[in-house]
């Protein structure tokens, strides 16, 4: 968790002011890389709590996403890559390195911390930064809605955590 | 089964409350033209979450969060409205009397309970 966190919470605070291109770009990556921790989840836990988890997180994240295209095809804007967006696909390829060696109870344990961990710091970024810096009204309320589901999904890890009884 | 737009779903509800509930049959006398009631899907959260109705009405969810739901009975899963995406509906007729609690199997902390009685 900690690399990616860090490095998420890190770039929001060195880079104040994000435009409505940039924040799209981020917003969407950490939707996309969620998604890929769940795919990886799906694959190595057996565990019926963490596989429900994951179905959600690949469920909810797609649609968030799908309405972000939807809304950019129609502004017909490129969302624009970042600092932020690159520290979080580095971050989370070194989490996925990391839990690609773990199994049964450990791999479950860390993938949930690491879920609850990513929420808590997404969440604390949409708003904090991406909703009070955003301009385009659309993209305000997408990000005010996914903040929404986002909170849900923070509060379900934690519940996940809590059940794993991970020490 | 009625003829649906496709961004709607109608479920066989009529059989799920059959199932769910074999031992109200002394109260399930069918009532004469049910009505509808709509339960909104909104901010994770049924609204409204308690619903009174009569034997033979239709619940209709109708969920407008960005996104899918479920309508779920919680005990078994006897009915389930299944999947439903922002803009997409489900209904259900519920024929026997009895207290029909349920989730979203999705987002389990969402909860909803329907009690159907005669007047």
């Amino acid at each position: 968790m900690a690399l990616a966190v860090a490095a998420m919470a890190g770039c929001a605070t060195a880079e104040k002011k994000m435009n409505d291109l940039k924040i799209a770009h981020s917003a969407y990556t950490a939707g996309n890389l969620d998604i890929r921790y769940a795919h990886m989840a799906l694959a190595l836990s057996e565990t019926e709590s963490v596989r429900r988890f994951a179905e959600t997180m690949i469920r909810d994240h797609t649609a968030v996403n799908d309405q972000a295209v939807a809304l950019i095809t129609k502004l017909k804007v490129t969302p624009q890559d970042n600092p932020l967006s690159q520290a979080l696909v580095k971050g989370a390829s070194e989490k996925r390195n990391e839990l690609s060696a773990l199994r049964g109870k450990a791999f479950d344990c860390a993938y949930a911390q690491n879920e609850l961990g990513y929420h808590q710091v997404v969440n604390k970024t949409v708003a904090g930064e991406f909703i009070p810096n955003t301009t385009q009204p659309e993209l305000k309320s997408l990000l005010t809605n996914a903040l929404a589901t986002f909170k849900v999904h923070e509060g379900h890890a934690g519940k996940m955590v809590e059940g794993l009884k991970c020490g | 089964m009625r003829l649906m737009a496709t961004s709607r779903r109608e479920f066989g509800a009529r059989l799920g409350a059959l199932l769910l509930l074999p031992l109200a049959t002394s109260g399930s006398a069918r009532a004469a033209g049910g009505r509808t009631h709509k339960v909104e899907i909104r901010n994770f959260a049924f609204s409204p979450a308690e619903l009174t109705i009569a034997p033979g009405d239709t619940v209709e969810w109708v969920n407008v969060d960005i996104v899918p739901h479920t309508a779920t009975e919680q005990h078994d899963g006897a009915w389930d409205t299944g999947e439903l995406k922002k803009g997409q509906s489900g209904k259900l007729t519920f024929d026997q009397t009895g207290t029909q609690a349920y989730y979203c199997a999705f987002h389990p902390n969402m909860k909803g309970r329907i009690q159907v009685r005669t007047a």
